[in-house]
């Protein structure tokens, strides 16, 4: 099951409350483009354990992996198989 | 023989007595009116204790009349802004040992009586923009205020027949160009009511209609004449442009020079202690610059850039250290390490350490860093703040912003920028990280943003009140 639109919400509530969900695409560059900085990263990785009940030991956290939603969304699949 | 300010104006209501001295809201007050007040507020201030008066008032015709009264009482004008807290006032009049304080209401009662206009060794006792705690009072000597008018007429002619536009509040060392250096000089000032100074369009029209030859104000005032005029209105009788008090975007400049169109345009560096150090006259292919340089020292104004206790001598960045013919003497009743011997140089002279970084480049030319406390660490790296607020400034539909380092659990500190956005501007945190990202290093590219259409908080001086704003970011 994908969670795109949980990830989306999160990252759209917490790094940029002035805009829509609708208005963020899954393949947007999150990382180019300001919107993810390496300390963001760590917020993104603490959540996606707490949210996923992952741990943090099973994600590959190079940070191509938290490039775009859907990357991050592939990282959670990955993670939980 | 110098003349005093009070004496100037008393002789020019003898020689040009129905000329416009002020313009104010839908008067105009000639300097026969002016001088008349003017001694009529001297006789009243003379039955006041002994001691610098202290004015608590808004700018009004009325209240520069009184000032000049004060002047002419041979008393010492004590101007914070009327805006600051009751209790920090009362400690400032306090400090300054005013020996009485007269508001707005109290203005009124001193229009009877006539008394000649006597001398004062120290004019103006204005204030710094301290953001936390009482202000620092800094007292301007007459001689350097007689040189400082003196300079503003030899530059930009504010004598019989010009006016000269003041959009700045009454107690900004701004006005002693532009209200004070006119009345020195038998020029009008054009006095813009604090009512409208964030009102793009009746500002415009209030231009429009008084036509000033000499304008000088803050970027801000000009990025909303530009959103005002839309490219649709001129001002011609615009002669002189300056931009002073924070750094003007040189990618601003086509619509400015489309709505002064016959005008020269100044970029003025200064402060309230030294009075103003550097002028640049802009041509048009700074345009294509990303940051507009301080120009040259004015004549008299000798400034060093100091690095590790050495004057610089080629290029760098260090703290601007300067001694200018219109300076203060130092804080009143205030020993501060900013006033005093040059660091770097022994010859007898008193300087203001001005905590300003400068750059000097390989062809000579000063460019502004910023503040040294505004060079702050993000992760490990050095990020002026006002590097950051030039690039934000330059996006689509950014007004004003302000960039400040918050103390964060994580990083030590992190990014935090205020934007206010033009009416109607859609820009969100996306589009503009967007934009930054492409243009600053990463560690410059802020962590938070808040954009909204509110102005910025502002200080009683008038620059923006970054401690507000690191405060309201701590959670």
């Amino acid at each position: 099951m994908s969670n795109t639109q949980t990830i989306t919400k999160y990252i759209v509530r917490e790094f940029l409350p002035d805009v829509e969900a609708s208005d963020l695409p899954p393949d947007y560059d999150l990382l180019r483009n300001g919107v993810i900085d390496s300390l963001a990263l760590l917020r993104v990785v603490d959540w996606i354990a707490a949210e996923f009940d992952v741990s943090i030991e099973d994600l590959d956290l190079s940070p191509d992996n938290f490039r775009t939603v859907e990357n991050i969304d592939a990282l959670v699949a990955s993670a939980k198989s | 023989m110098t003349e005093t300010l009070a004496g100037a104006v008393n002789r020019l209501a003898r020689s040009q007595p129905a000329a416009p001295a002020l313009i104010w809201q839908d008067t105009v007050v000639s300097y026969g009116e002016l001088a008349q007040g003017m001694r009529a507020a001297a006789a009243g201030v003379a039955t006041l204790p002994a001691g610098p008066i202290g004015v608590n008032a808004k700018k009004s015709a009325r209240a520069v009349t009184f000032v000049l009264g004060c002047l002419a009482a041979g008393r010492t004008v004590v101007l914070p802004s009327p805006t600051l807290p009751p209790e920090t006032l009362d400690a400032l009049f306090e400090r300054a040992g005013a020996g009485a304080v007269v508001d707005a209401d109290g203005l009124a009662r001193f229009t009877d009586g006539d008394a000649e206009p006597s001398e004062v060794d120290v004019p103006f006792m204005l204030t710094t923009s301290g953001s936390t705690g009482v202000p620092k009072l800094v007292p301007l000597p007459a001689q350097g205020i007689e040189r400082f008018t003196r300079w503003v007429h030899d530059e930009f002619d504010v004598g019989p027949g010009r006016r000269v536009l003041n959009y700045a509040p009454l107690n900004f060392d701004l006005c002693l160009f532009e209200i004070w250096a006119t009345l020195r000089h038998g020029g009008c000032a054009v006095l813009v009511d604090p009512e409208i100074a964030a009102d793009c369009d009746t500002l415009l029209a209030f231009l429009e209609e008084t036509q000033p030859h000499v304008v000088q104000a803050v970027p801000l005032f000009y990025q909303l004449l530009t959103e005002a005029a839309g490219g649709t209105h001129t001002l011609p009788s615009v002669a002189h442009v300056i931009f002073t008090g924070d750094a003007m975007n040189p990618h601003r400049l086509p619509p400015l020079r489309d709505l002064f169109p016959h005008s020269r345009f100044h970029n003025i560096y200064g402060c309230t202690e030294t009075n103003d150090s550097f002028r640049y006259e802009l041509d048009p292919t700074d345009e294509r610059r990303e940051t507009l340089p301080l120009g040259e020292p004015l004549p008299g104004v000798r400034a060093d850039l100091v690095a590790d206790g050495e004057i610089l001598t080629g290029p760098g960045v260090g703290e601007l250290v300067v001694r200018t013919p219109f300076q203060s003497s130092g804080y009143h009743n205030n020993p501060s390490a900013a006033f005093g011997p040059h660091p770097a140089l022994d010859d007898g002279e008193q300087y203001f350490r001005s905590g300003d970084l400068v750059r000097r480049t390989e062809n000579g030319e000063y460019f502004l860093e910023g503040r040294a406390d505004f060079r702050v660490k993000v992760r490990g790296q050095q990020v002026y703040l006002q590097h950051v607020e030039e690039v934000v400034l330059a996006a689509e539909g950014v007004v004003e912003a302000a960039a400040v380092a918050v103390p964060d659990v994580h990083a030590g500190r992190r990014l935090h920028v205020v934007v206010r956005r033009r009416e109607g501007c859609k820009l969100n945190s996306l589009v503009l990280k967007k934009f930054l990202a492409e243009r600053l290093p990463p560690a410059a590219v802020p962590s938070t943003l808040h954009i909204g259409p509110d102005p910025l908080p502002r200080t009683s001086t008038g620059k923006v009140d970054r401690q507000f704003l690191v405060n309201s970011q701590k959670r």
